[in-house]
């Protein structure tokens, strides 16, 4: 049981590790069949990079939540501190180019700070994440809507390049959200620190016995995804071209689903956030297609649900064959 | 058989069975915390204790309450349902569209829990049987709905609540909302059904020890599976309710309640770890809140600031009552 999963490599593991990837891989293949076969234009390559494009905002503030997730926890104070963000960014640059990249600084180091109040009072109140992410969430709304009651600001004509932006034909932001994502990759993967999420999501009482240093861990977890939805925020401002202070408010169950999408276990332990990214390309994919087929946007809730019980209930047939 | 259940559960709610004024105060003490806080509101402002005042903080408690009861069953099996709120403007939409028919009242709540029920059905299934964690499978069914509500709607719901529902919803009986006594007719019979029937003794075994649950031969998938179909029932029933207090539909009714009656349970010591919790703790948590708003409202301080004192006050709550029995590890 100390010994952190996701790190051994005897087959049931390997297995285990992979089936989420598996899974969302061969869903994201079923909806490309179907794709095909309702338009050609569909598998083209500029379709991918529409949908690559349209996965940046779920995939930063997903691949923050995976690693809350992973580390045995939950972070639902996302939406919010999205909100500020998005509301903080448009308001102190308000159409001046000079301050974009004080600004754009310091909203991620905010982020990044309400991170790690939350670890703090996760780890001084000894309360569940759960309940501290949401009272956090509650406080920040307030906060966002003392600043704002309204869209507020405006970021300059250039800012929406971090949205709509090219470099070498691929999408900026989304670019910038698939190296974040493999950067974390390679963490969990290769440094102590990575295994030590895994380890205290795993068994957080063995964890504590080999001397884990859960508060540093939770600290660096919830921190990273502070400054994740902090980015999201920055993102939907770029892309509205002002910040309006409910606009991350679907986000904070959002982010849960293309964690659990791809393959995380909301239990923690297990998963990782390669898996978070193609989940929330496959829902991207999912939108992208019917609306490929016009169906109308209520019936893309209904999907996007039935694809979740789906993919979910897939896993557990999988897993108890590993 | 059944004493020996008895045994189990008095051991895993580590009560001792004799009736000190310690235990007493254990099981009951949490609800001194609301004359406490009623007091802080007199005390801010007289008119807060007026008899006007307070029927009408019963009016907005009942919805409140009588999800937070459902969620307690939910979290006392180990569960979490987060479709309720989904499950309480699904309820709503159904009341408008079906004002008119023939059947009036009656066929609004038998269709409201017929869906009801089988929302309770989906997350039990998905839960006991693909062993989908709670929060996802209710997550996933709360989309569901909304997806469904959205359609059928087109994303404005049209006709008028009916009368005999607004007056449920809203009316007074000398000063007390008809609300409140259907609360109280709730709470009475999940207080039985929790605390003193077979059937509850089950719940808090299988929240609380699943391994000697199955032991003790007990099909823990139908137990924790009828905790979520009354969820969703509760639910049903809170949205037609708050449906007929609020006078008019949107796609939105009871917007929030997933999260506020899982509050209101947490903070009225019910655990979300599973195997403990009470109906009196659902009802003082959500008693708590709906106090708490009043007097933030009292204060004068715009809606933001209720915002930013309403999630200190969740977190302090927590720590303060369910701290401990997380643990220092969770």
């Amino acid at each position: 049981m100390t010994e952190p999963v996701g790190i051994r490599v005897d087959m049931p593991s390997w297995l285990r590790s992979n089936v989420g990837l598996a899974a969302v891989l061969v869903l994201i293949g079923a909806v490309c069949a179907v794709g095909a076969a309702v338009s050609d234009r569909f598998l083209s390559f500029n379709n991918f990079l529409n949908v690559f494009e349209q996965t940046t905002d779920l995939a930063l503030v997903s691949i923050g939540q995976t690693l809350t997730i992973l580390s045995g926890g939950i972070d639902l104070s996302v939406g919010s501190l999205i909100s500020l963000a998005s509301c903080l960014t448009s308001g102190l640059i308000n159409n001046n180019p000079d301050r974009i990249i004080p600004v754009v600084l310091s909203v991620l180091a905010l982020g990044t700070l309400v991170g790690f109040v939350n670890a703090g009072l996760v780890v001084v109140l000894r309360v569940h994440p759960l309940i501290v992410t949401l009272g956090m969430g509650a406080v920040l709304q307030g906060v966002t809507l003392l600043y704002a009651l309204g869209p507020v600001g405006r970021v300059p004509r250039g800012f929406n390049f971090l949205a709509y932006g090219r470099v070498y034909g691929l999408p900026l932001g989304a670019t910038i959200a698939a190296l974040l994502c493999l950067l974390i990759a390679l963490v969990l993967r290769y440094l102590p620190l990575g295994r030590q999420i895994y380890a205290l999501g795993d068994d957080a009482n063995s964890a504590r016995l080999v001397g884990l240093r859960r508060t540093r861990i939770l600290m660096l977890v919830y921190g990273t995804s502070g400054f994740c939805s902090a980015a999201t925020g920055l993102y939907l401002a770029a892309r509205f071209g002002v910040g309006q202070p409910y606009t991350g408010v679907n986000y904070t169950l959002a982010s849960i689903t293309p964690v659990v999408l791809g393959g995380t276990l909301l239990s923690g332990g297990r998963g990782g956030v390669v898996g978070t990214l193609l989940g929330a390309f496959l829902i991207a994919l999912l939108n992208n297609l019917l609306n490929f087929m016009d169906v109308s946007k209520h019936y893309q809730l209904v999907a996007q649900a039935l694809i979740i019980i789906l993919a979910v209930s897939v896993y557990v047939e999988r897993r108890r064959m590993a | 058989m059944s004493e020996r259940l008895t045994t189990s559960v008095e051991l895993a709610r580590s009560d001792a069975p004799s009736w000190s004024v310690r235990t007493w105060l254990d099981r009951f003490g949490m609800v001194l915390i609301l004359p406490v806080l009623l007091g802080i509101g007199g005390i801010i402002s007289p008119a807060f204790v007026s008899p006007d005042n307070l029927s009408n903080l019963l009016l907005q408690f009942a919805p409140l309450a009588i999800v937070a009861m459902g969620q307690a069953l939910v979290m006392i099996v180990h569960g979490l349902d987060l479709s309720v709120a989904s499950m309480m403007a699904t309820a709503a939409v159904i009341a408008t569209s079906l004002s008119g028919s023939a059947g009036g009242v009656v066929a609004v709540f038998a269709v409201a829990l017929l869906v009801a029920v089988a929302i309770g059905l989906l997350n039990g299934f998905l839960v006991t049987k693909r062993q989908v964690s709670p929060f996802l499978a209710t997550l996933a069914t709360m989309i569901l709905l909304q997806g469904f509500r959205f359609a059928y709607t087109q994303g404005a719901p049209s006709g008028n609540v009916p009368t005999l529902l607004r007056t449920l919803g809203a009316g007074k009986f000398h000063g007390i909302p008809y609300n409140t006594l259907v609360l109280l007719a709730l709470a009475a019979v999940l207080a039985v059904l929790l605390h003193r029937s077979a059937f509850g003794r089950r719940i808090f075994i299988v929240g609380g020890n699943p391994v000697t649950g199955r032991l003790f031969g007990i099909r823990s998938d139908l137990v924790a599976t009828a905790c979520y179909v009354i969820s969703s029932c509760l639910a049903a029933v809170a949205g037609l309710i708050l449906s007929g207090y609020v006078g008019l539909v949107d796609n939105w009714v009871g917007q929030g309640y997933e999260l506020d009656s899982i509050v209101a349970c947490v903070v009225g010591q019910v655990s979300l770890q599973g195997g403990r919790g009470s109906i009196l703790g659902a009802l003082t948590g959500a008693g708590m809140i709906v106090v708490i708003a009043n007097e933030v409202l009292l204060l004068g301080v715009p809606i933001q600031v209720q915002l930013i004192i309403k999630g200190a006050v969740i977190v302090i709550a927590a720590a303060l009552y369910a701290g401990r029995e997380i643990g220092p590890d969770h």
